[in-house]
């Protein structure tokens, strides 16, 4: 992939995810952040960004979003055809509910 | 007796609304509103066209223990500790969140009704919060699974770890495995 594509599909990604995280906040604060695995601070900021913020934020080269699996354990899960699929599922969530959240220091 | 807010009732009213349709029974509402029990009575005949079924709510905690409402209530104590933790809600709110939450994982292609009812929740809450019931590590997945607050849990593993042999087999799967088959 060319690094200008790849550069446009990261920014557009970022811009998706805040766009999108923001209206899940907006909704239902508390069920956006077990969502979006955040911490409540983190939540606030986002919510509070206006329109022009978030395609500045949007614009960097890093992705913003990040891997939430810290773990192999629920990742083999997710990913395990061997069992049942709804089964692994619910094991898979409750390990991920179980992690903490990211945090702004 | 407080003086009445028309303001407190028409939330409590709210909330009784939104109970009764996740499927609360009348104790419940009871318990987490200020409402008279004739308003409430009326309240879910009119929203569920009959009468709230009677008798008393499943007082057992074993229940819980078992295989696969294990499952299902530990899936569901865990988002109900999150969101307690991390999204600082407590009380009645949290507890219908969660179990939103809970409806969700269990997805809308669930064919079979949800294991745990919205009262059940609702006592393993309780339970919690009065140290009947409490969680255990689990030494394989490290995950939290709901077990007696007295029962020995030095190196448990969870259910879903060492599955019994005979879990989540019922005639209802095999069926359903072979309409699949038959499908295809």
């Amino acid at each position: 992939m060319d690094t200008n594509v790849m550069m446009a599909e990261i920014r557009d990604a970022n811009l998706g995810y805040l766009m999108l995280a923001q209206q899940m906040i907006r909704a239902d604060k508390a069920t956006a952040i077990y969502r979006l695995g955040v911490s409540s601070g983190i939540a606030d900021l986002i919510a509070g960004l206006n329109n022009a913020q978030i395609l500045k934020l949007s614009g960097t080269s890093m992705m913003l979003a990040r891997f939430r699996f810290e773990d192999g354990a629920i990742l083999g899960m997710l990913t395990n055809y061997n069992k049942d699929r709804a089964l692994s599922q619910s094991h898979a969530a409750i390990l991920m509910a179980g992690q903490g959240v990211e945090e702004i220091a | 007796m407080a003086k009445k807010s028309v303001v407190t009732e028409s939330h409590e009213i709210q909330l009784s609304i939104e109970l009764i349709k996740l499927g609360a029974r009348l104790q419940l509402l009871e318990s987490e509103t200020s409402l008279s029990r004739e308003r409430l009575l009326k309240l879910y005949k009119e929203l569920k066209g009959v009468s709230p079924p009677k008798g008393m709510l499943p007082f057992s905690t074993d229940w819980f223990i078992t295989w696969q409402p294990n499952v299902h209530s530990s899936l569901f104590i865990n988002i109900y500790k999150f969101l307690q933790e991390h999204a600082h809600i407590t009380g009645i709110v949290a507890v219908v969140k969660a179990y939103k939450l809970y409806l969700e994982q269990m997805g809308p292609e669930g064919d079979d009704e949800p294991v745990l009812s919205l009262t059940r929740a609702w006592t393993l809450v309780r339970f919690f919060d009065s140290k009947m019931l409490s969680t255990a590590c689990c030494t394989e997945c490290s995950g939290h699974f709901v077990v007696h607050q007295l029962d020995l849990n030095a190196g448990y593993t969870c259910g879903l770890c060492h599955m019994p042999s005979r879990a989540g087999k019922t005639r209802k799967a095999k069926e359903a495995a072979q309409a699949a088959v038959a499908m295809a």
